[in-house]
């Protein structure tokens, strides 16, 4: 994640042509589910807000990118998407375990074990600023600390944007890893839910035996649809972001946007493996 | 029942244990081989004028690096599962092949770098990569052989649905995630920047101006690990320990409580805990150190 | 403050790198249907190499897009482009012997909507975005067909999903031993997603020349199509396995060592044991 390509900040305007054509697109993908599949029209709905709970978790999460790893910049010193990534996919691990419980529990375990990865991670940022280098949190964006109310640029060292995780920070870090943790699973359990339906009548078998296929699948698209979903929503705050106090926060509307028609039609995509049928 | 819970933690602290090897193993090895956020410094240096003898590994960050390595490792091992062999020995077959795909892909990104920065004069040190990549790729042998052990033993021992290579990369993009957002400011300021001040970041005006030269001689890689696994390894190695331990044990311990609420209770517990040892360092911070410039002069 | 990225000019034009690739990828993806014509599993190891077609002309896509500066890290736009590409290859698996055709029709569609999301809902204003996320879904989907069809000799979604096993004189399906059932796919999604962002991220700078970066490119696509052949050791009987090791081989040692020498060609100095030689100046 090298020498980044620095481009100047958009504005967060939502482009109002391009986000109806968007949002009308997402509609047809989800009218032709509705019309093929009936079966797999909520689900795909489960998918969509996973994906728009991933995109707008992204902006959650403190990332710093390259200077953070020199303390020139709060946040955490790697990527936006990965990082992101790293917590939604733990999420997905410990929801996919709870499956069998129930979507909603399932959701809720995946959310807590994306915000633990995060907790975790923050706290250790913390720790090797605090005690490794005798670096205090201060943050570059704000005069004050939304929730806590402390000063930050007293604490600003002197030729740097800031350094380490401010609370606010910290806080959006867990409330982002509970968001992609949970959007992770909700994309996970919808897209099971559909392939338990459809496969055995595939492969003329009993739900048991096609489960390693139902539980692969879906999670390879759970991790495929995260990716494009955190990929986006990296664009959108072109690569760098400290919390939900930073400005570029205010663009997530359109991630929204973006989110809930990358969803619709990877959703779509993927439903459509078990529905089409051809016999080619 | 009693025996399962019993087992259960038992495997949740060996994974634990793996875990947090893992992570020191990770640190280091990515901090000798230059990877990651740090890496842009190593790759500036050149163009400001300071010729380095860093290995330059440029292997994207290391979270898709390790979800690669570490599904990989885990793809090979599945692969010798089926075919009945032990699984000790799959594990190992798969680890070793994924580190010689690591240091394959480690040889080429230094000489794609430096090749590619001629025009400020940096020279390519053979030498730096016939001694350095032993060293990375014996590092990245113990973070892949454990991480996808502890894959192993979720996917076999606890009985988690997901298939090997899937387990590999979830947890190998954990893994790169939790020991770079870690491991990196260590390496990258307070190692790379040993000639600026301790105790605060590093000016935007003296970014490239690395340390080059060691006690005696001049600074390569090794030095660079011998550094950062002192503090840098270790904590990446904790906080990646903690990660796996915690959603085990939580998962293994309550999850039969109260239809799977319990260990969604324990886990917002644990992390109110961290939220509050979180908050308590960063005050720590602010009264034993102090503010670096008096609130009114601060914003001039 | 970090290092820019720059694009040096010259080499063979882009769209001359994509018919190529585009062609290439598709014909090798084809090859492989020899299998099922002449009933061996010889030919398999024609996936990989339509896959390394797929992955130098994505490389060359990487690095027309990243020239704008995204905002963010090159291998972003790599998995972007799998997380696509996994998700037309499989829809396209299900097509029979049409599956790779669809897959890059598939993949420019799907690539196309998110590169249109990119540019215009999020504004990044790009002018090579769309057409480049278009055919970075494309590369995604045919190296992931590509390489399925080298580990499993086929590249229908029957096949990827179930393998028949001989059980007490009878044939029934393996679901939990297949390439989707075991997930092994997973592993071909990160092979193919480190590899097609590496020749350009390994290779950018000012310096950067075009044969250098795809010839990297080619190399890790052999050394992804040697870990391939080691999968293909669950599907295929020994004989294929080792006509596609024994390729994949050949073809990885002589990009790595033409690689070596491009890199000395391209270096300032070739150094071996020797101090910092400090610039003019300083």
């Amino acid at each position: 994640m090298s020498a980044l390509g620095a481009k100047p900040a958009a504005a967060g305007d939502i482009d109002p042509i391009s986000s109806v054509i968007g949002i009308v697109l997402a509609v047809v993908f989800v009218a032709i589910v509705a019309v093929l599949a009936p079966v797999a029209l909520m689900p795909l709905l489960g998918i969509i807000l996973g994906g728009v709970l991933i995109g707008f978790g992204v902006h959650f999460v403190p990332v710093g990118g390259a200077p953070a790893a020199m303390g020139q910049a709060p946040g955490i010193a790697t990527g936006v998407a990965m990082l992101a990534a790293g917590a939604g996919l733990a999420g997905l691990f410990g929801g996919a375990w709870a499956a069998e419980l129930g979507v909603v529990v399932a959701t809720v375990t995946g959310a807590v074990g994306g915000g633990l990865l995060m907790a975790i991670t923050c706290m250790m940022v913390n720790i090797i600023y605090v005690f490794g280098m005798g670096i205090p949190s201060a943050s570059g964006k704000v005069a004050k600390d939304p929730i806590t109310g402390d000063t930050q640029p007293e604490f600003k060292s002197q030729g740097t944007e800031g350094h380490g995780l401010p609370f606010i920070s910290f806080v959006g870090g867990v409330v982002g890893g509970l968001f992609g943790g949970a959007g992770g699973t909700l994309i996970y359990l919808m897209l099971l839910e559909v392939y338990e339906h459809y496969l055995p009548g595939i492969f003329d078998a009993t739900a048991a035996q096609i489960m390693p296929v139902a539980v692969s699948l879906a999670g390879i698209f759970a991790i495929g649809m995260f990716l494009v979903n955190a990929v986006l929503a990296a664009y959108n705050i072109t690569g760098t972001i400290e919390g939900p106090h930073d400005p570029k926060f205010k663009r997530f509307p359109r991630a929204i946007i973006a989110s809930l028609v990358a969803s619709a039609l990877c959703g779509l995509v993927a439903i459509m493996i078990v529905v089409v049928n051809l016999n080619i | 029942m009693v025996e399962n819970i019993v087992l259960g933690i038992g495997i949740t602290a060996l994974a634990g244990a793996l875990a947090a090897v893992a992570g020191a193993a990770e640190d280091t090895e990515s901090d000798i081989g230059s990877q990651g956020d740090p890496n842009s410094q190593v790759q500036l240096a050149p163009q400001m004028g300071f010729i380095h003898r860093i290995f330059n590994k440029a292997v994207s960050g290391e979270p898709p690096a390790y979800g690669l390595w570490c599904a990989l490792g885990a793809g090979i091992a599945w692969v010798f599962l089926i075919k009945d062999v032990n699984p000790v020995l799959a594990l190992i077959l798969g680890a070793t092949i994924a580190t010689f795909v690591q240091g394959v892909y480690a040889t080429s990104g230094y000489l794609g770098r430096t090749a590619s920065l001629a025009k400020f004069g940096q020279p390519v040190y053979i030498d730096i990569l016939k001694s350095m990549l032993s060293v990375t790729m014996a590092h990245a042998f113990v973070a892949v052989f454990t991480t996808i052990t502890i894959c192993y033993l979720m996917n076999a021992v606890l009985g988690h649905p997901f298939p090997l290579p899937l387990l590999g990369i979830v947890w190998g993009i954990a893994l790169g995630a939790a020991g770079s957002a870690t491991g990196n400011p260590f390496y990258g300021k307070e190692r790379q920047y040993q000639n600026q001040q301790f105790g605060a970041g590093v000016p935007i005006s003296a970014s490239g101006n690395i340390v080059r030269y060691a006690e005696a001689g001049q600074r390569n890689s090794l030095d660079n690990g011998w550094f950062s696994s002192k503090l840098g390894g270790p904590a990446s190695g904790i906080c990646f320990g903690l990660i796996v331990f915690l959603e085990l044990w939580r998962t293994v311990l309550f999850e039969h409580i109260a239809a799977g609420w319990g260990a969604i209770i324990v886990g917002f517990a644990i992390i109110l805990v961290f939220v509050v040892i979180d908050r308590w360092i960063e005050t720590y911070a602010r009264k034993t150190y102090g503010p670096y410039a008096a609130p009114e002069e601060a914003n001039l | 403050m970090t290092a820019q990225i720059t694009v040096t000019e010259g080499g063979l034009p882009h769209n001359t790198l994509m018919i190529y690739g585009l062609v290439g990828s598709l014909v090798l993806v084809y090859l492989t249907y020899l299998n099922t014509v002449t009933g061996t599993q010889l030919f398999s190891f024609f996936g990989g190499l339509g896959a390394i077609a797929a992955l130098i002309w994505g490389s060359d896509t990487i690095k027309r897009l990243c020239s704008y500066g995204i905002g963010t890290g090159v291998p972003s736009a790599g998995l972007l482009a799998f997380g696509s590409g996994v998700i037309a290859m499989l829809l396209a698996t299900r097509f029979g012997i049409a599956s790779p055709i669809v897959a890059l029709v598939l993949g420019f569609v799907i690539g196309a909507i998110l590169g249109y999301i990119a540019n215009n809902i999020l504004a990044m204003k790009i002018p090579v975005m769309i057409q480049s996320i278009a055919e970075l879904g494309a590369v995604g989907a045919m190296v992931m067909i590509g390489f399925s069809a080298m580990a499993t000799g086929s590249f229908t979604f029957d096949a990827l999903s179930a393998v028949p096993v001989t059980v007490l004189g009878a044939t029934v399906n393996s679901f939990e031993s297949s390439l989707i059932g075991g997930s092994l796919l997973a592993a071909i999604f990160m092979l193919g997603g480190i590899a097609l962002q590496h020749g350009f991220n390994a290779c950018l700078g000012p310096s950067e020349q075009q044969d250098r970066t795809l010839m990297l490119t080619a190399e890790v696509g052999f050394l992804s199509m040697i870990m391939v052949a080691i999968f293909s050791y669950v599907y295929l009987d020994l004989f294929a396995v080792l006509v596609s090791i024994v390729v994949s081989v050949i073809g990885w040692y002589y990009t790595y060592d033409q690689y070596i020498a491009l890199s000395k060609r391209d270096a300032a100095a070739w150094l071996d044991s020797k101090p910092i030689v400090e610039p003019e100046g300083h």
